[in-house]
């Protein structure tokens, strides 16, 4: 059990010190050029989002996301791109009956490098943006406060599903769940892990509702903030030169294609 | 079937020692129930008795079986567990799907799935609930599935956690009278408890733990007695116990039986 | 002057046949701590959440009779003015952290944040509501690194800060260890004595006996029992009904059968049922409640 179940990282840096709006507008830039720029830049981009990682000095924490979570989920999308898209002429290697394409694996490592871009992009966000910072800025910035608080707490309980997850796989194997052995048995495991989750999700909704409520979230009064999250001339440099670069890469878009 | 702990250790993935030493040997048929202040390691030491978690060091053998040779779902065919909150294992239709699930996953033959789930049905008062969806039961009545899902697996061990937490009266007895069956057919019981009275009134041997060592084993009354030491894990004595003490009686005292008899005997002699 | 009146009210969820509450009359004065007994399902946590102001607000269905809490009334208030005047804390403490939040000091500020506290009037009350229920040290941890007990202690927190007349308690220490359950119930003392209204649903009839300045019985949506915790406790009404009641009452209701408890009243408490079995059998019970 780690002790704080959330993905910031408590620290300073350059990165942690920007305005939530700066990070998530950076989010948007690079996953908006990623997918649509032309020529392709997402492996460039991909770079660029590594080295934010090391600005927000949250390298280590990132590189646990990225072994855990990012690259198995990428491997496996190219492994599955690349052998099994149809097409394609100049042969590499063959895979059992199925050939593997140079033109394939390219558009395996561009469509790798997009969702890279996104998912870590995303990463250094949640891995250097306070929970609570974020929310307040959004808020004040005219989000609604019930969507930005579906979007926080949505982040901040990730980690606890995952713990939910865990004791229910332990509660059912200890019925004699079989969750081990064959493929099919694997398959057939699902209901009764899923059930519970999606149950207790139920419940848990409507009592954090009631907790939420209970201290005035819906109240009518303006609210106000426990923290100041500043705004600087930076910030403000920073979003403008990324809406740019972003309405740049659409323009290339648009007239070379 | 026996159960047999030796010098047990475990340490989280994060580095919480969470056993250190623990040897422990409980007899077929003996009901044994396990106390101690939250994080002293009760739920860590159950969840080794099916293979849910590894020793560290050490070993922990049920019957003949080495818990490191046989997985959580082969081990489920000698220790039933019942975990502590109902909502984290109901998935099915009907209560009575949701009992067969255990004895099913055993592979036990239809006719004797179909028997152990009525009977199981019949011990927790279920009977009239069978095609109830266990979603539109109330919390204590899921409890009461959870607990007959697992007694259904007919295990020769059987494990609950915090079985009382947050049950009326009504509820705990009905909790009690099925320890009290199972206790009829020879079965192993080893419940982790908060509540003490409970413990006192349902129990002959109390194990308690403190940062992840046995503290005390031994009969309920010796070691409900032992008011300075339980005080160290943050427990209180049940409370006939307590008052027993307070009017100076010289026995320890865990049930009104035994407090009454006790009363008896200091003003008549 | 009553700051709780409820007259003639009965409730029923929505697609629901039978009322969770039946002409239910509750009056509570200002300061006064009220304990409500009763089984699963008896409607405790209906009586708790219509208090609140969330039946029928919040749970529609349908509500008659009157519902006044603090000067509000339930057919003309809104939900959000109801939760400046009362306080709810239920039973997980799991469920009552916000989620928005990454330390326990933003944590018990949400409340202010959304009622629209100043910053540093915010920093004053979030800094004394800590120091209250003891849990100060606890500012920069995660609420979802701490146990059950502080969990609940931080909910607990997170609505005294909001610094409400009536204070509601649906079973706040049925998820926690003897420990954690002995912490939350000091901190509801603490606010009982500086005089804040406290209505407690809970099944651990010894802490009641102990605290609680009346108890209110409630059996299958209706108030069968209402009195001090002595005269509800010891009822033989609560037997029949099969409710959970002290080891102390019913070891003595057993020893007067034996001619071995000679006081006219059962005890509720270790301290009661210290004193009556102390007494010879042979002393006379009526001297000795005269002397009392």
């Amino acid at each position: 059990m780690s002790l704080n179940r959330s993905f910031f990282v408590p620290i300073d840096s350059p990165l942690h010190r920007l305005n939530p709006l700066t990070k998530l507008t950076f989010v948007f830039a690079m996953i908006i050029s990623a997918f649509l720029s032309v020529p392709d830049m997402a492996p460039a981009l991909a770079v660029l989002v590594l080295l934010t990682g090391f600005i927000g000095k949250v390298q280590r924490q990132y590189r646990t996301v990225l072994l855990k979570l990012i690259l198995p989920a990428i491997l496996f999308m190219f492994v599955m791109q690349s052998v099994f898209l149809p097409g394609g002429e100049t042969i590499l290697i063959q895979v059992g009956r199925f050939d593997v394409a140079r033109e394939n694996v390219r558009a395996a490592f561009l469509t790798v490098s997009r969702v890279f871009v996104m998912v870590s992009s995303f990463a250094i966000l949640l891995l250097t943006t306070h929970p609570s910072k974020l929310m307040a800025d959004l808020t004040r910035r005219g989000l609604p406060p019930q969507l930005a608080y579906v979007i926080i707490s949505t982040l901040q309980i990730l980690p606890q599903m995952q713990a939910k997850a865990q004791t229910i796989l332990s509660a059912q194997r200890s019925r004699g769940l079989d969750t081990e052995s064959t493929f099919l048995k694997r398959v057939r495991a699902i209901v009764p892990l899923v059930g519970p989750l999606v149950f207790g999700s139920l419940v848990e909704v409507e009592e954090r509702a009631i907790a939420i409520e209970a201290r005035g979230f819906t109240s009518p009064r303006a609210k106000t903030f426990l923290y100041e999250v500043p705004d600087t001339r930076a910030d403000r440099l920073i979003r403008w030169t990324l809406v740019i670069f972003t309405l740049l890469s659409l323009a290339a878009r648009i007239w070379l294609s | 079937m026996r159960i047999e702990i030796k010098d047990l250790h475990f340490t989280y993935p994060s580095g919480v020692q969470a056993l250190r030493g623990i040897s422990l040997t409980i007899e077929s048929g003996e009901q044994v129930a396990i106390i101690g202040q939250n994080g002293a390691g009760k739920t860590t030491l159950a969840r080794h008795l099916n293979g849910l978690l590894q020793p560290t060091s050490g070993e922990v053998r049920i019957g003949y079986w080495d818990t490191r040779r046989y997985s959580t779902a082969k081990l489920a065919a000698r220790v039933g567990y019942v975990f502590q909150n109902p909502d984290e294992q109901l998935f099915s239709r009907d209560v009575h799907m949701e009992v067969a699930f255990g004895p099913k996953n055993l592979g036990y033959p239809k006719e004797r799935v179909e028997a152990l789930v009525s009977e199981a049905l019949e011990m927790t008062d279920l009977l009239q609930k069978r095609e109830t969806n266990p979603y539109d039961l109330s919390p204590t009545w899921r409890k009461m599935v959870a607990i007959a899902s697992v007694i259904a697996m007919d295990t020769p061990i059987v494990i609950f956690d915090e079985p009382t937490t947050g049950q009326d009266a009504a509820t705990i007895e009905r909790i009690a009278n099925v320890i009290r069956v199972l206790r009829e057919r020879g079965k192993t019981i080893l419940t982790i408890t908060h509540d003490m009275d409970f413990c006192a009134e349902n129990f002959e041997r109390v194990i308690v733990m403190s940062q992840g060592q046995v503290l005390l084993d031994g009969k309920a009354n010796d070691v409900l007695g032992q008011e300075e030491i339980l005080a160290t894990t943050y427990v209180e004595p049940p409370q006939l116990t307590r008052l027993g003490k307070r009017l100076g009686f010289k026995e320890t005292v865990r049930n009104e039986e035994e407090f009454l008899t006790a009363l008896q005997k200091r003003w008549r002699i | 002057m009553a700051i709780v009146n409820l007259h003639n009210v009965t409730y029923k969820y929505p697609l629901t046949e039978t009322p969770a509450l039946q002409n239910v009359n509750l009056r509570v004065k200002e300061g006064e701590f009220v304990a409500i007994i009763g089984r699963n399902g008896a409607g405790k946590s209906t009586l708790c959440y219509t208090l609140a102001g969330f039946v029928p607000h919040f749970f529609k269905g349908e509500l008659t009779g009157s519902v006044e809490v603090a000067g509000m009334d339930a057919s003309k208030s809104h939900l959000h003015e109801w939760v400046l005047n009362v306080g709810l804390v239920f039973q997980n403490p799991f469920n009552q952290i916000s989620g928005a939040k990454y330390t326990v000091f933003e944590e018990i500020a949400f409340g202010l944040e959304n009622i629209g506290v100043p910053r540093d009037e915010m920093k004053v009350r979030v800094e004394e509501a800590m120091r209250l229920t003891g849990i100060s040290d606890l500012a920069d941890r995660s609420p979802y690194s701490l146990s059950g007990g502080q969990q609940q202690r931080v909910a607990l927190t997170s609505i005294l800060v909001m610094q409400p007349k009536v204070l509601v308690l649906d079973e706040p220490t049925s998820q926690l260890d003897p420990i954690g359950a002995r912490e939350v119930f000091g901190v509801i003392r603490t606010m009982a004595e500086q005089g804040m209204t406290v209505v407690l649903a809970e099944h651990k009839v010894e802490w009641i006996a102990r605290f609680a300045d009346r108890v209110v019985a409630l059996h299958e949506g209706k108030i069968i029992l209402d009195g001090t915790p002595r005269e509800v406790l010891t009822s033989d009404l609560l037997l029949d009904k099969g409710f959970g009641i002290s080891r102390y009452t019913s070891a003595a209701r057993k020893a007067r059968e034996l001619g071995l408890w000679r006081q006219e009243q059962l005890p509720v408490t270790l301290e009661e049922a210290a004193e009556g079995f102390a007494l010879t059998p042979n002393a006379s019970p009526k001297r000795r409640c005269e002397s009392k």
